[in-house]
């Protein structure tokens, strides 16, 4: 054993191995031990580390004289060494056929949805109608922002959200009801950096009031299961919602410049 | 309690009361919408959900290690805060909320009910440890399942549909289900086989489920009958939750194969693909309690036909008398109700599988629910009172027009589930608004189910986003050749390789290769040149028996 841990051949076949066990489950899975959060490395990134580990190898293995040989000699004892005969003919019917499983893997017909690019936030329009009447989205303001009305805009956004947004967009707003499941895409989650913290007020509104439907082409409206919600609620309903959104997720909308 | 008496009015809160102020704003934000602000269960959203959000007023829970009737342990509340109760819309704050803010609310909840502060608090049962799952203890089981007639409510298959189905109400009198015993996934306490256990012992206090360990203790039962059962139990659902996949994969078989009846043993071969239904909450009237979670999809073709064997399982086969009562409890207590007030009725069962009228090019297709006036969906309709199924054309859940024409369709209900075959020619009767299935590219396919017994109908159902269904081709030849040609390729490389390597051992004095006898092999030489020289001589590959020149 410990002839082994001193051959460099072995040596590089650790190292390698080793690499590669931290790299495609160490990096997701360690850190969370920790407490901190991680994700799984894609395969292109893999591929990358492991040719840089592959290299950094060589290097190690040839830059000097004797260990260059010791490193090369298990190779060649397999290659000539009559003792090795049975591994010899093990490998050259192994290594051809691990080849022709991975072609075979490359070239077999897939089962795969054809991919699906979709904005999710595209772009708005500069007008919408709700109820009959017409509105200009850029300046528009949530009438909730107004002094002394915040308490009333939370009130009623809380009992419409509960009531209507809540299943598929969760009790805690990180888009995980419990109907989410069921939709694709995903409903999206309402809190954190990315979602309607990038968002004007009035772009929420539209958002909430023409529901997938409403939305252009890039949006993928033909898949969304937000509904037109102008159709259940009145323009004071969902300028509370969208109020209350905000105030629950403890977020703030993108305002409009100064002019 | 005493320290916090003799402060005056308007002084510093205690450390207790501090943490119940905390409490209290945490569970005002996040619970009271739900659970009510006075823990009530009557919250705004209370009234969209079944089972109803708790009321911790009544000190009743039903995820416990103590035994049936008594209050829970801190640690039990506890769970089912961090962990939520699957099968139902609790969900769980461990990742949402801080330790400190969860056991606050903890001590908040149990502020609704007046005996938490006065009772001690119990000890927990004495679970033990499984014993071994083995054949012999799931058949000891299962007898016992049917000894103390557990398949009153979940049925003798376990998909609870049991005989008192249509009367059972939890203790505020709201309609309840029987567990569905082979979706373990949706047990509100857990689907380990520990878990079912401790439910069996304890009880789930507030519903239907009595606890057994009065009886345990009293003789009746012993606990390894418990936990025979609890492994029969777990033995009727999966291993695995079903995992979801976008795309159904229809099989080809020969000419003439495709199955034409549902229990045809060809099915049995055929992979199952589990499609999630939810509940239909975007088209009024919308319905927020639909019966149906899901359908396993089966599919095969023959390059003529194709059909589609679809299982999904359903308390009853619609219209039966007996659910009436069901129905008209159920339409009581369901919010909201939207258009014209809705009656019990005798209501067939109903299933739908839908299709855009045309494979689109990219993307884009109908809109999911049915479509649209601009762009209209192609389905299959079937209904439990009619034979055959129809095709159809809608453009939206609420215009739907039948087009001519029929499709094949078997249907059977047993035991709890429901199983349909659809068939039909890849090429339509007649192309006007009916899909040409084509073979080797992803097509659209989505379903709608009704569970009449549940009052469903029209929008009133469940529905499932789109996916695709890929009817299999012939693989091309270059599917099988490229393998061949690779190993060839790598094969002959390697022999190449190994014949050049020895060649160069000889030609360096070695001469040792394809020596039969390892003893007169002499050690290999450390100082010979690896690189650069061809040896030159003619020696073949590793075994030729020639020596070397």
């Amino acid at each position: 054993m410990r002839d082994y841990l001193r051959h460099p051949f072995w040596q590089a076949i650790a190292v390698f191995v080793a690499s590669y066990v931290l790299i495609k489950w160490g990096i997701p899975y360690i850190p969370p031990l920790l407490g901190f959060s991680s994700a799984m490395v894609p395969s292109s990134v893999i591929i990358q580390y492991m040719l840089t580990v592959g290299v950094g190898i060589l290097v190690w293995v040839s830059d000097n004289e004797a260990r260059w040989k010791r490193f090369k000699e298990p190779i060649r004892n397999l290659l000539v060494r009559p003792e090795r005969r049975r591994a010899r003919r093990v490998f050259l019917v192994l290594v051809p056929l691990l080849m022709a499983f991975v072609t075979y893997d490359a070239v077999r017909p897939k089962v795969t949805a054809p991919a699906g690019l979709r904005s999710v936030h595209p772009a708005n329009p500069t007008s919408i109608t709700v109820n009959g009447e017409s509105l200009v989205l850029e300046g528009l303001e949530n009438p909730f922002r107004e002094e002394g009305r915040e308490e009333e805009g939370y009130e009623l956004g809380l009992e419409i959200y509960y009531q209507n947004c809540m299943p598929c967009h969760g009790d805690y707003l990180d888009g995980q009801g419990h109907y989410a499941h069921g939709y694709n895409p995903l409903p999206l989650p309402l809190r954190g950096g990315g979602t309607i913290a990038q968002l004007t007020e009035s772009y929420v509104f539209w958002r909430i009031a023409k529901g997938g439907p409403g939305l252009p082409r890039e949006g993928a409206p033909w898949n969304s299961a937000m509904p037109a919600w102008e159709a259940f609620l009145t323009p004071e309903e969902m300028w509370a919602v969208t109020f209350f959104l905000y105030q629950q997720a403890g977020i703030s909308p993108r305002t409009w410049d100064e002019h | 309690m005493a320290g916090l008496l003799v402060l005056p009015n308007g002084g510093p809160l205690t450390a207790q009361e501090a943490d119940l102020e905390r409490g209290r704003e945490v569970y005002d934000r996040w619970c009271a919408s739900c659970h009510g602000v006075e823990g009530d269960g009557l919250g705004p959203a209370a009234g969209y959900m079944l089972p109803r959000p708790r009321d911790f007023t009544r000190g009743l829970y039903q995820i416990r290690t103590t035994a049936g009737g008594e209050i829970p342990t801190d640690d039990d509340i506890m769970r089912m805060i961090d962990e939520g109760m699957p099968g139902t819309t609790m969900p769980g704050w461990q990742d949402q909320l801080s330790r400190r803010d969860r056991e606050a609310v903890k001590d908040y909840i149990k502020s609704f009910y007046a005996p938490f502060e006065t009772m001690a608090e119990p000890e927990p049962l004495d679970f033990g440890r499984a014993p071994r799952a083995t054949a012999e203890r799931i058949e000891e089981g299962r007898i016992f399942y049917d000894s103390i007639e557990c398949w009153q409510c979940h049925g003798d298959t376990g998909r609870g549909y049991g005989s008192s189905g249509p009367e059972l109400e939890d203790d505020r009198g709201y309609p309840i289900r029987a567990v569905d015993l082979t979706k373990n996934w949706k047990f509100n306490g857990g689907g380990s086989v520990e878990e079912i256990y401790r439910r069996l012992r304890t009880g789930m206090d507030g519903t239907p489920m009595p606890a057994f360990s009065d009886l345990v203790d009293a003789g009746f039962m012993t606990d390894d009958q418990l936990w025979n059962l609890a492994h029969f139990v777990r033995s009727l659902a999966p291993d695995d939750r079903p995992r979801v996949r976008e795309v159904i994969r229809a099989d080809k078989v020969e000419p003439g194969q495709v199955p034409r009846t549902v229990g045809d043993e060809t099915w049995e071969e055929v992979e199952k693909f589990f499609i999630p239904l939810v509940a239909q909450i975007i088209i009024l009237p919308r319905w927020f309690d639909p019966a149906v979670d899901g359908v396993w999809v089966q599919a095969l073709h023959d390059g003529e036909e194709i059909a589609l064997r679809l299982t999904w399982h359903d308390r009853s086969q619609s219209p039966d008398p007996a659910w009436m009562q069901w129905q008209e409890r159920v339409l009581e207590v369901m919010e909201p109700v939207e258009g014209d007030p809705v009656e019990p009725d005798p209501r067939p069962d109903r299933f739908a599988v839908q299709f855009p009228p045309v494979i689109p090019d990219g993307m884009e297709r109908p809109y999911f629910l049915m479509g649209n006036s601009e762009r209209p969906v192609y389905l299959w309709q079937w209904q439990s009172d009619r034979d055959g199924a129809e095709p159809a054309r809608a453009r939206g859940m609420l215009d739907v027009e039948t087009l001519s024409g029929s499709i094949e369709a078997d249907a059977q209900w047993e035991a709890g589930r429901w199983q349909l075959v659809l068939r039909r020619n890849l090429e339509p009767s007649d192309s006007e608004g009916r899909l040409h299935f084509e073979t080797g590219t992803p097509i659209p396919i989505a379903f709608f189910a009704w569970d009449g017994d549940n009052a469903e109908e029209g929008p009133r159902g469940s529905v499932s986003s789109w996916f695709f269904i890929y009817l299999s081709e012939d693989p091309p030849p270059s599917t099988y050749v490229a393998p061949v040609v690779a190993f060839l390729l790598t094969g002959g490389l390697g022999l190449v390789v190994v014949a050049r390597a020895q060649r160069r051992e000889r030609a360096l004095g070695g001469g040792t290769t394809g020596d039969p006898d390892p003893a007169v092999h002499p050690p290999p030489h450390d100082d010979h040149r690896d690189d650069g020289a061809d040896g030159g001589g003619d020696s073949g590959p590793e075994d030729d028996p020639r020596p070397p020149p």
